[in-house]
């Protein structure tokens, strides 16, 4: 075994959006993670993940909290100018909810109930589809959070389960995750996939209800990567195996008990972190259905991203080569990082 | 060599000001700006109805998501718009992303033009930024000042001296404690503001 070289930066800036996967790059700083690897870590929260992804290929950012597809999508050159980019690490599995409104909603099956259907994401689905044949409205607006997201993915797939045309026979648009809620209550949206604790405080404040999870749609799905350009990543080999460390640290560390969570949903809390998007989450079991975001199981594969890949292609109107995916989503960033002694 | 037709463009900033001079100054310029103060409910549907040729964005707006989803979704929207990222010119998406302004602009829009555009909004961006620095560094020197008058009548009032010597004393003590004059003023008031608690 080799010891770890130095890191060749120590101070760094992380981006992130404020969502419950989040929690990873802030357990790692305020629970010394960061600090025990030698970083010394700002946590920058941007609006909007195509700011994020913005300051991160400028360099602005040493790294970021990114949507799964969008490291893979930036390294094509599909979202923004093309920057190689790679997913060393899965931030965080699930969380994605799809929330109708109470209008489109009622009486539906929650995701994961006993009741008909309530295993089956078909089955609210077809439900959906029927009411809009029946009630013959105009098309629906539904939102998810960006055009290269699981959302924006699991939302079409939920669609098509029941008959429907994503193109034709809904509105999709794009809003940031913190202005679906209200969007929904004010009638402007009459639906939406997002990323916890959004889909539970729609339900929690009673603007919607849960109807599906990504849970349900795409088992075990990563959801949240750490994303590095690659030109970083071959400047800072060492930083990037210390940040590793770090967050990996900090997912056994949470793992480890209910009071660690509990006092990673009071650092969460924090007004720099998710401030007052956390207020209704004491009354959430975490971990647990219908939501069940997880935040273990960090090694990345390119098999995990298949359903990705396949709408990633569609987007682009060319199959993509399996050698870019592999590159994006490479384990072998954690396997060096772990196969080494800590300092 | 005939002139351009002028552009539409929309301007998205919670900045009112500096929303006002990117404005005025893209008006000089000929073109036709279509102003928000604040996020629009619905950008969806303000783009398709004002139909612009390039919209200026704060990037730190949530709202951006929203713009780079309408060139991806919406084929039926006549006027997608479409991120602008000149990669043959890294130099002035530095400064963009550096001053904190974001553009969208509708595909097939000659270069030149874009960047011309971009270079007003930049220059505002910057102008404005320097401004508010400005108008920070004025502020901490009107209370500096007013700290060290306060200074200045408690010393006189405690040690029953004019306020020449006051100011003397202030000035020596900051001096032998290598300290600016506004800074001693501050431990002074706290001194002798606890004295007079105390009495």
């Amino acid at each position: 075994m080799s010891m770890p070289q130095a890191a060749e930066r120590t101070h760094l800036a992380l981006g992130f959006v404020p969502l419950l996967d989040a929690a990873l790059p802030i357990v790692a700083r305020e629970g010394g993670f960061f600090a025990a690897e030698g970083l010394e870590v700002t946590l920058s929260r941007e609006s909007a993940w195509s700011t994020l992804r913005d300051k991160l290929a400028a360099g602005l950012l040493d790294g970021a909290q990114l949507l799964a597809p969008l490291p893979l999508a930036m390294s094509l050159g599909a979202s923004g100018p093309a920057c190689d980019t790679l997913a060393p690490l899965v931030l965080g599995r699930h969380g994605n909810t799809l929330v109708l409104s109470a209008y489109w909603s009622e009486g539906m099956a929650a995701p994961l109930d006993d009741s008909p259907g309530g295993h089956d994401p078909a089955v609210n689905a077809r439900d959906f589809a029927e009411r809009l044949r029946r009630r013959g409205t105009t098309r629906p607006r539904l939102a998810m959070v960006h055009p290269f997201s699981s959302h924006h993915y699991q939302l079409r797939d939920w669609l098509t389960l029941g008959g429907l045309d994503p193109d034709r026979d809904v509105e999709l648009v794009a809003l940031p995750p913190s202005r679906m809620v209200e969007a929904l209550e004010q009638g402007r949206i009459d639906g939406f996939c997002v990323g916890e604790p959004w889909g539970s405080q729609a339900a929690h404040r009673g603007g919607g209800r849960i109807v599906a999870t990504g849970a349900q749609l795409w088992p075990d799905h990563p959801e949240k990567v750490l994303g590095v350009t690659r030109d970083w990543a071959e400047r800072h080999p060492a930083t990037l195996q210390a940040m590793i460390r770090a967050l990996i640290a900090a997912a056994g560390w949470l793992a480890e008990s209910p009071e660690h969570r509990r006092q990673a949903r009071d650092w969460l809390t924090l007004p720099p972190y998710l401030d007052r998007a956390m207020d209704h989450l004491p009354t959430l079991p975490l971990g647990e259905a219908p939501v069940d975001q997880r935040l273990t199981g960090l090694r990345p594969a390119a098999d995990e991203l298949a359903p990705v890949v396949e709408h990633l292609a569609r987007q682009l109107g060319e199959p993509l080569e399996r050698a870019a995916v592999e590159a994006c989503y490479s384990p072998v960033h954690v396997d060096t990082a772990t196969h080494q002694e800590r300092a | 060599m005939t002139p351009s037709p002028p552009l539409r463009i929309l301007l998205v900033d919670d900045e009112s000001v500096r929303a006002a001079m990117v404005e005025e100054a893209l008006g000089q310029e000929g073109h036709e700006v279509i102003c928000h103060l604040q996020s629009p409910a619905s950008l969806n549907d303000m783009v398709e109805r004002h139909a612009p040729d390039v919209v200026i964005i704060d990037m730190e707006s949530p709202d951006r998501d929203t713009l780079d989803s309408m060139s991806q979704l919406h084929r039926q929207n006549p006027r997608p718009v479409v991120f602008f990222a000149d990669q043959h010119d890294p130099e002035s998406m530095q400064a963009a992303l550096k001053a904190g302004v974001s553009a969208y602009v509708v595909d097939g829009l000659v270069p030149t033009r874009v960047r011309a555009i971009l270079e007003v909004a930049v220059a505002r961006f910057d102008a404005f930024q320097s401004m508010r620095q400005e108008l920070d560094r004025t502020r901490n020197q009107l209370a500096e000042r007013k700290r060290i008058e306060k200074a200045k009548g408690l010393l006189m009032k405690h040690q029953n001296c004019d306020e020449p010597q006051a100011y003397q004393t202030l000035r020596k003590l900051a001096m032998d404690r290598g300290q600016r004059i506004g800074e001693v003023a501050g431990n002074v008031i706290d001194i002798l503001e606890g004295l007079e608690k105390g009495l």
